[in-house]
């Protein structure tokens, strides 16, 4: 009797198995974009992947319309930085995928191109129009084929404190040197406040941080062969200079470094568009980072591009319909809008225009920052480059480790990396 | 006669054996699938260079053991291992210590019992990003309560997370103070079990409140103790989730535990052969680590 009931109770757990594992593939909706039947369509559903903030909070914002008058419906995952470049990268060896239209660092450009995750736009249809700023193209094609569309126009400049500038004697144009930023800073910090702030954290924030610094002292991370060069008299000086800012304020996280700008208790820090949205009466502002190291130095591009940018997801089940989206997004008068929520588009005539400029002169500095900025190597490699890089900066930083001892020993690891 | 009698015999026989098997069978082949399964291939990647996306449609090379001599070489990874030894002992220490603390103060009440324990569980009731997050808050070093608190009493004030003096304490005091209500709750329930008699005959041989604790309590609650310690090893071993947020594992590897350096030098650049093979020295180290306890429970 026993038997039998074990023989019954086996039958039934594979058959509960085979049920489970044995129900009909769910059939995806066709794309609706063009609808064929004269019954209403269900709305499609569309996954947005992008990333948290205000990048992807402009989105949102600009998705209630496209959703009326193109009967969908979009589900929006908002994810960090790593979360953003996870999911999108883990989802890309799915044939059918989760998502149709990602949010891409620039950074992740050659990863995700050599590893077939985005679609090709030009292929679609798609082309880049002129007032589009064109240095922020660069970064999304792969020779004369387009991948990605720059959306937000991420560039590093400078924030500052209006009163802690003024009391070093300075007027925001004035800072055209790094020299001009070691002054304020030595004057900031004799006055009891923090000179200048450098952003702490993950390896990826540390290097960004610092290569404006290191771009003004005609330094590079790597060589023409993307062989890396972090062990230089050119990197090393950067570095020293950068350490020595650092004395004179502290290391942070970005929201504290917007707070510590903000309520007067920095004068300087690095920063990025996204971050903070002056307005006339904020105590806070952006102006360009200095392009020379002193009065007799030649001018250099020192603006690192960190633009974010929008693309397609290869293994989309709805291609169509979302470079609709993408190029819905991306017109002119959606990116207009998206600046009262603290959008920077890539658009010339949206940053330029004189409404937009009254309500924010900032954007007037960043429109010249995203003309002559500098992206950031365009190599698979780059998220593992900067772990390594980023944190034998800190050791020396936090004076753990010897500058030359925490070079060399980056500069071995990362030439065992690019070998 | 004979023959019936013999098959009555073994029927029962063979039935006592091949039932429980087969009750057994359905979770055996669970576990296979969800444990066995995982780290067989955990295993097998770990001698390989797989990156998920690079190796989505290409095989990826065998690199023998590769893995785990960069692993053991890399100064960042021994500072991840000491760190987490160090970070376990000191929090298990504590938690135990202040949990059985707080299970016996909150046994010993005549009233308010049930306000106590609920109000002392809500933290272990809060998921752990809500926990750094509200921790970041605190310990902002400029909008932070705890700073403010500080400069107006004139004590001197740290940039809590950034600083390598404080980074490690910091963490640690969050970890504990988020665990200290589960060990609280596993002692409070064995202390439950202790039978008031044993008090009763202890006092009347004249035992003290402390001979008491040591001679009736501690032997009653060994075995919760025990327990207790287990779990929270394993737990903390696998420390994560409040490093990666607070501080990434920085400063200069300060905070950095195995599990964070595993997820910025392998997971997060999708080298899961990497990854794997740090994943097979941690799970090594935590048996070792509750090696102890799991030959006890097996005696």
């Amino acid at each position: 009797m026993k038997k039998l009931f074990a023989l019954l109770l086996a039958m039934v757990m594979v058959l509960s198995l085979t049920a489970c594992g044995g129900g009909k593939k769910e059939e995806k909706p066709a794309d609706t974009s063009t609808p064929t039947t004269e019954q209403p369509a269900a709305p499609t559903k569309l996954t947005l992947i992008l990333r948290g903030g205000t990048y992807g909070e402009v989105i949102k914002a600009a998705l209630p319309a496209f959703e009326a008058e193109n009967n969908v419906t979009c589900e929006v995952l908002d994810l960090s930085f790593d979360d953003l470049h996870s999911k999108i990268a883990l989802d890309a060896v799915n044939k059918e995928g989760a998502y149709d239209l990602c949010m891409v660092d620039g950074s992740w450009m050659a990863e995700f191109t050599a590893n077939n995750v985005l679609a090709n736009l030009s292929e679609m249809g798609y082309s880049f129009d002129d007032d589009i700023i064109e240095a922020t193209t660069a970064i999304c094609t792969v020779g004369d084929d387009i991948y990605l569309a720059p959306y937000f126009g991420n560039v590093t400049v400078m924030l500052y404190n209006k009163q802690l500038i003024a009391d070093a004697g300075y007027e925001p144009a004035d800072i055209d040197t790094f020299a001009d930023l070691m002054e304020i800073a030595k004057k900031t910090n004799a006055a009891g406040k923090k000179g200048f702030l450098i952003r702490g954290g993950s390896g990826d924030n540390i290097v960004s941080d610092f290569i404006p610094h290191l771009l003004v002292h005609g330094g590079w991370v790597v060589d023409e062969n993307n062989q890396p060069t972090v062990n230089t008299p050119e990197f090393k000086a950067a570095f020293q200079n950068y350490i020595d800012l650092y004395k004179l304020g502290a290391t942070m996280d970005k929201d504290d470094i917007v707070a510590a700008i903000d309520n007067g208790d920095a004068a300087l820090a690095q920063g990025w568009p996204g971050w903070y949205v002056p307005s006339a009466d904020s105590n806070a502002n952006y102006t360009v980072i200095p392009t020379k190291l002193d009065d007799s130095d030649a001018a250099k591009n020192t603006s690192m591009y960190g633009v974010w940018t929008i693309g397609i997801c290869n293994n989309s089940q709805n291609k169509e319909l979302t470079l609709k989206l993408l190029e819905y997004l991306m017109d002119p008068e959606t990116q207009l809008a998206s600046i009262d929520l603290g959008g920077v588009p890539c658009r010339t005539s949206c940053l330029l225009n004189k409404d937009v400029l009254a309500k924010y002169p900032h954007l007037e500095t960043v429109h010249g920052a995203l003309q002559a900025g500098v992206y950031r190597p365009v190599i698979e490699e780059w998220a593992e480059f900067t772990n390594i890089l980023g944190t034998e900066m800190d050791a020396v930083i936090q004076g753990t480790k010897t500058m030359d001892d925490g070079l060399a020993a980056a500069q071995t690891a990362l030439e065992k990396l690019m070998k | 006669m004979k023959s019936t009698a013999l098959r009555s015999n073994r029927a029962p026989h063979l039935g006592e054996r091949t039932f429980p098997r087969l009750m057994l069978a359905p979770t055996l082949v669970v576990m296979a699938v969800l444990t066995a399964y995982p780290l067989i291939f955990t295993f097998f990647y770990s001698f390989t260079n797989y990156n998920y996306l690079k190796h989505a449609n290409k095989a990826s090379d065998f690199i023998l053991f590769e893995n785990y001599i960069d692993l053991l070489q890399d100064g960042y990874f021994r500072q991840a291992v000491l760190n987490t030894i160090k970070f376990t002992l000191l929090a298990v220490v504590l938690e135990v210590l202040l949990g059985l603390l707080v299970a016996v103060f909150i046994n010993s009440l005549k009233r308010g019992q049930k306000v106590m324990r609920t109000l002392i569980l809500l933290p272990y009731l809060l998921p752990a990003v809500t926990v750094a997050l509200s921790w970041r808050m605190m310990l902002s070093p400029n909008y932070g309560i705890i700073n403010q608190f500080l400069e107006g009493l004139g004590l001197p004030v740290y940039n809590w997370f950034m600083d390598t003096k404080t980074a490690f304490g910091t963490v640690l005091l969050i970890d504990v103070w988020q665990n200290i209500p589960f060990v609280f709750l596993l002692l409070y329930a064995s202390l439950q079990s202790v039978s008031h008699d044993q008090y009763e005959a202890a006092r009347i041989d004249g035992a003290g409140v402390v001979q008491q604790f040591f001679y009736v309590t501690l032997p009653n609650i060994k075995n919760g103790l025990a327990l207790c310690t287990l779990l929270r090893i394993i737990d903390t071993f696998r420390l994560f989730e409040k490093v990666n947020i607070l501080t990434g594992g920085g400063p200069a590897g300060t905070t950095s535990t195995i599990t964070q350096y595993l997820y910025t030098y392998g997971i997060k650049n999708l080298n899961f052969g990497f990854g794997s093979a740090g994943a097979i020295v941690m799970t090594l180290l935590v048996l070792i680590l509750s090696s102890f306890y799991i030959k006890r429970a097996i005696q």
